[in-house]
């Protein structure tokens, strides 16, 4: 079996290629045992409906209140294939079911490297996107600050990477912002000194000078650009996946096989990232988002290809890193969920609780976890939306620990008793 | 961007255990040289010498000119900077005037969307309904088979996809419905924001994207006033950069709280270049961080309230008081609006305040806390005492962390401002409200305040905070931090803390002490500081001799060098220490800002290079750095453009890009 310490020599061998390996790589190697994970955490901004994405079809009172909007309980035998996107349920566990645009995530499932917790959500009864927003990002439900995943970094001192924190976007989002320093991956186009000859004049002034946090960090900056560089320049793997990028296009993925191409930005972006942990460039916190899921009105003409498009993007991730997943931890959230009770415009207003996806190949996965609180009148939080019985610190709290090993949860979550984990992580 | 950061306490921390060059014979007894002294003072006290400032301050003397920019009232201020500030209105305008005239209209909230395609299926009984979306086939087919043909055409474009699926009779009668109805949407999108090619000919077209000035100007001229601002806000930022003035309409248009904030950000960097009351600027920026207001944050139910408040925060409460009082300037901010709202004590109640009588709020646990006021529908009402602006006013504004006070000091504090609120955020003036009071007996560090006060216990609070002798301390610290070196003499420290005390917290006093000093004036102080991205942004283009004739790059610019003007979300402020600005990101952004700024690539700054036509590498760096470059940065320069004919914006941007420059 491949041990840590052997296959980042390997890379750092195989790194020679375009120079001496990074500093940072070099003293990640010599730091012994030490497995680098990541955290993914993928936002999906908007209050995504979660009873519309993992359907709780066994449940009498979901077709009651959304006679519309429902979807079709699974059928016997017929995937439903060719209807792509659309269709009746995917059966899960006999009482929840995928969204028929979540099908590339159902091997993920079968593999049970997909495990869902529902009725998750934050205490805090805001119905403001932007509010509720802050407080999920904040990991602090009530106030807004610094991102719980950047708390979440263990201090690494010197021995860390400056891309151990990425964001997937443009911006720095608020979940990344803390004391370690966060990349918008976004801005790769600027991370970057074009002019070969100014590149290498700067190098050498600040590899020289006694200005010795200044000397520090551009020895840092230098060897992330040359890493990101070498990155950006390769082409996508096979024909069929480069041809999709080239021409932008969404549909159903052929022979079932998932796509970046068919992921559209999502895709785009965890794509970079799958590069960025394969080139042991140090990743530990990375962050995505999803915009468009405040679906008001005509959900079901949208939802679907929405999740077509999610769902194409996480597996064809989760496909392109293979062995490498086992280190990896993907976590899905959105900052409410919505009423159960459709509108009358065929969508959902604002609501409360919601599910959270939880993937990799260290997830204790193929299972439903939280305790489900039912759908009656008097079972819902201020009778109309779906309670919480889970806090997603709860959640978050033991991937933090169990995956990244940040053992002072007080200090990610303040304020926040966590209480038993879940079980979603093999042990 | 982020950048490392250490909070203030870890800094004070590692400062606390870290060797003290103040104690021990080290640089800060060694005097500089008295032509250094002068680089020295343009460096701390300006955003950056520009060529000649050097002479001019050898010509008054270097005593007389700092004399006079502690002064700032009997300096005349520098015209150009008036011409720049005039187009930004909000800048002028009490709050209450800005309230009014940058809060949008009501209808222009949301826009109106084409008719819902859902209102067909909606007309529908429920029964027709149920069998058109969940039915089977044959259903469906016989309620469409039945609608008149207008009706059913409204009601295929409207349904998803999935159930389309199911009736193979009138697939292709609902694709051209739905395609139908895309046009329709597309084309009322259209009408209502007009795309630069329903505006202008061709040429046009070319001539207004170019970014050359005088093409620019024609095409604005020769078009309808009315269009010019939509015309402005689809260019790219070159041309945008010719036309400011029409960006600012547009934008005026559609989100007016913003165009008041960016007025104050776009004058933040005019002030920085321009101003001849340096001090007057550099002093603001200090202060401005260390009473911080995040101008972003949410207020409530009203989107980018913050934007409206921060430029009266800035102009009322912080800039009168830069060299006056410090008691003044805590009272300023701690009613100003702005700090109300952003540190939460707007909805700061006593427990029991407001019980009785019909307009006694719910109560219950909320978030954990119990006999919390509860939210009504979305309403979010107060939830009891609220600490956080009694915790910071003590850790960050006055007393500093290690101050000496405890959380019962924190929970007294905040009692006493409890009812210290805003009239309302249409009506954002401050306001004492008794219902909101904590009228019992409060102990602030030590101090009794008996039972029965009303806002005057705020008022006395704030006494006691502003003459406690940790706060002479701490406020001494922080300005020798910012004006000497990262970790500043101890001794230094003690004396400006003693003319604090001594003189009643008399700032411009402080400054004396310090700028005074045998320390300021020393070798440990000399390019010890590193520069803000705002220091970067103005002292680059101070020390190119340029021009800014619209500052919106230049915003954005100093935002991903890692410092979002106004917008910083923790209350300590950007952590005034080297390490703040270090990041791998970050710095990549410094060195390549400076190369834009000499090669001519920032829309709105000219400069022209040409003055140091046939100087060598040595020359032209000492004329940007003020001194003479590190052996490192002129050797790397010299080996790296060796048999090559450089122009001095090459030259001039590895300079300007050089870990000497990082320096001030």
């Amino acid at each position: 079996m491949l041990t840590r310490r052997i296959f980042l020599r390997g890379s750092a061998i195989a790194m020679a290629g375009m120079g001496e390996a990074p500093m940072w790589l070099a003293r990640a190697a010599a730091v012994e045992g030490t497995k680098r994970k990541t955290l993914v955490a993928i936002f999906m901004r908007g209050a995504a409906d979660g009873l519309n994405i993992v359907v709780p079809f066994g449940d009498p009172r979901y077709r009651e209140l959304r006679p519309i909007l429902g979807l079709q309980a699974p059928r016997q035998g017929d995937d439903n294939d060719g209807n792509g996107p659309f269709g009746n349920v995917i059966d899960l566990d006999g009482t929840f079911g995928l969204n028929a645009g979540l099908r590339p995530l159902k091997a993920l499932w079968d593999n049970k490297q997909l495990a869902i917790v529902e009725a998750t959500g934050s205490p805090d009864p805001s119905r403001s996107h932007f509010d509720a927003q802050d407080y999920m990002e904040s990991g602090t439900p009530g106030k807004t600050g610094n991102g719980w995943l950047n708390r979440a970094l263990r201090d690494a001192g010197q021995d860390s990477s400056p891309l151990r924190a990425i964001a997937l976007s443009n911006r720095v989002p608020r979940t990344l912002r803390g004391e370690h320093e966060a990349v918008a991956l976004g801005n790769v186009r600027d991370f970057n000194i074009s002019d070969q000859d100014r590149l290498a004049i700067l190098k050498n002034m600040y590899s020289l000078t006694p200005d010795a946090p200044l000397r520090r960090t551009g020895k840092d900056a230098f060897e992330a650009m040359k890493m990101l560089q070498s990155i950006g320049k390769e082409p996508p793997a096979n024909p069929e996946e480069r041809a999709a990028v080239a021409s932008g296009t969404v549909g159903p993925p052929r022979n079932n096989r998932p796509t970046y191409g068919a992921g559209g930005e999502l895709g785009r972006n965890l794509q970079q990232l799958a590069r960025l942990i394969k080139s042991d460039a140090g990743v530990e916190a990375a962050f995505a988002e999803v915009d468009g899921w405040d679906h008001h009105q005509n959900e079901n003409g949208q939802l679907p290809n929405l999740l077509n498009q999610f769902s194409n993007a996480i597996a064809a991730f989760c496909q392109d890193l293979g062995d490498r997943m086992e280190d990896v931890v993907i976590v899905t959230m959105s900052e409410f969920g919505r009423t159960v009770e459709e509108n009358g415009d065929g969508g959902t207003d604002h609501g409360h609780g919601s599910m959270m996806m939880v993937l990799g190949g260290a997830v204790q996965g193929g299972k439903v976890y939280g305790q489900w609180p039912g759908l009656a009148k008097e079972q819902l939080f201020e009778g109309r939306d779906l309670a919480v019985t889970t806090d997603f610190r709860t959640v978050l709290s033991e991937l933090v620990r169990g995956h990244l090993g940040q053992q002072d949860l007080s200090s990610v979550f303040p304020g926040f008793n966590y209480g038993a984990s879940l079980g979603l992580l093999r042990s | 961007m982020t950048r490392v950061v250490l909070t203030i306490a870890a800094a004070a921390l590692a400062a606390a255990t870290a060797p003290r060059p103040g104690h021990a014979t080290g640089p800060f007894d060694q005097r500089l040289g008295s032509d250094q002294q002068i680089v020295h003072a343009l460096n701390r006290l300006t955003f950056g010498p520009r060529p000649g400032d050097v002479e001019e301050v050898r010509r008054v003397g270097l005593t007389k000119w700092m004399e006079l920019q502690l002064h700032p009232e009997q300096i005349t201020e520098n015209p150009v900077l008036d011409e720049r500030l005039k187009p930004l209105e909000s800048l002028r305008l009490s709050l209450p005037d800005v309230v009014t005239k940058y809060t949008p209209e009501q209808n222009m909230g949301m826009m109106t969307m084409a008719q819902n395609p859902f209102d067909a299926i909606n007309k529908l009984s429920q029964a027709d309904r149920t069998k058109v979306m969940n039915g089977t086939a044959e259903e469906r087919t016989a309620v469409l088979d039945a609608m008149e043909p207008e009706m059913r055409t409204r009601v295929l474009g409207a349904l998803p996809p999935n159930v389309l699926a199911y009736t193979p009779k009138y697939k292709d009668e609902a694709e051209k419905a739905r395609k139908a109805q895309q046009e329709e949407r597309q084309a009322q999108n259209r009408a209502r924001n007009l795309q630069l090619r329903d505006l202008l000919t061709a040429d046009q077209l070319t001539d207004v994207r170019s970014g050359e000035k005088d093409k620019v100007l024609a095409v604005f001229a020769a078009l309808d006033p009315d269009k010019r601002a939509d015309v402005a806000g689809q260019l790219p930022p070159k041309s945008q950069a010719i036309v400011p003035e029409y960006r600012r309409t547009g934008q005026f248009r559609r989100a007016p709280r913003l165009v008041a904030s960016e007025d104050l950000k776009e004058a933040r960097v005019f002030r920085a270049v321009y101003s001849n009351r340096q001090l007057e600027e550099v002093l603001v920026d200090f202060w401005l961080n260390h009473f911080n207001v995040d101008s972003t944050k949410n207020i409530g139910m009203t989107a980018n309230l913050g934007h409206l408040l921060i430029g009266s925060y800035e102009r009322d409460a912080i800039r009168p008081h830069v060299l006056g009082h410090f008691k003044d300037l805590l009272l300023a901010t701690a009613q100003h609006p702005a700090m109300l709202y952003y540190l939460d004590n707007w909805e700061s109640v006593a427990p029991d305040s407001f019980e009785v009588g019909p307009y006694a709020p719910r109560r219950g646990t909320l978030n954990g806390v119990p006999n919390s006021i509860l939210p009504n529908g979305l309403q979010r009402l107060a939830h009891g005492l609220n600490e956080n602006y009694g915790r910071e006013v003590m850790e960050l504004h006055t007393l500093g962390v290690k101050g000496g006070y405890t959380q019962d000091d924190v929970i007294a504090v905040a009692r006493c401002f409890t009812g210290w609120t805003v009239r309302s955020p249409e009506n954002p003036q401050f306001v004492f409200a008794p219902f909101m009071h904590d009228y019992g007996e409060k102990t602030v560090l030590g101090h009794k305040i008996p039972a029965g006060g009303g806002q005057e216990d705020g008022l006395k609070a704030l006494d006691i905070l502003a003459h406690h002798p940790s706060t002479a301390k701490f406020i001494s610290m922080e300005l020798a931090r910012h004006f000497v070196a990262d970790d500043p003499p101890q001794a230094l420290v003690e004396r400006m803390a003693l003319t604090f005390t001594k003189t009643d917290g008399d700032l411009r006093a402080v400054m004396e002490t310090m700028l005074r000093s045998p320390e300021f004036f020393s070798e440990g102080a000399w390019a010890a500081r590193m520069k803000s991205p705002l220091d970067m942004a103005a002292g680059t283009i101070r020390a190119m001799g340029g021009e800014v004739t619209d500052a919106w790059t230049l915003v954005q610019k100093i935002s991903d060098m890692g410092e979002t003007l106004y917008a910083k979300t923790e209350p300590t402020g950007y952590p005034d220490v080297t390490e703040t600005w270090l990041g791998a990101a970050a710095i990549t952004a410094r060195m390549n800002f400076g190369a834009a700024i000499a090669s001519g690539q920032v829309p709105g700054v000219e400069v022209d290079t040409s003055r140091w036509k046939g100087m060598d590498n040595a020359a032209i760096a000492r004329a940007l750095l003020g001194r003479q470059a590190s052996k490192q940065t002129l050797d790397a320069i010299g080996t790296g453009l060796e048999g090559k004919d450089p122009s001095p914006a090459v030259i001039a941007s590895l300079v300007l890009g050089s870990p000497d420059f990082e320096r001030r």
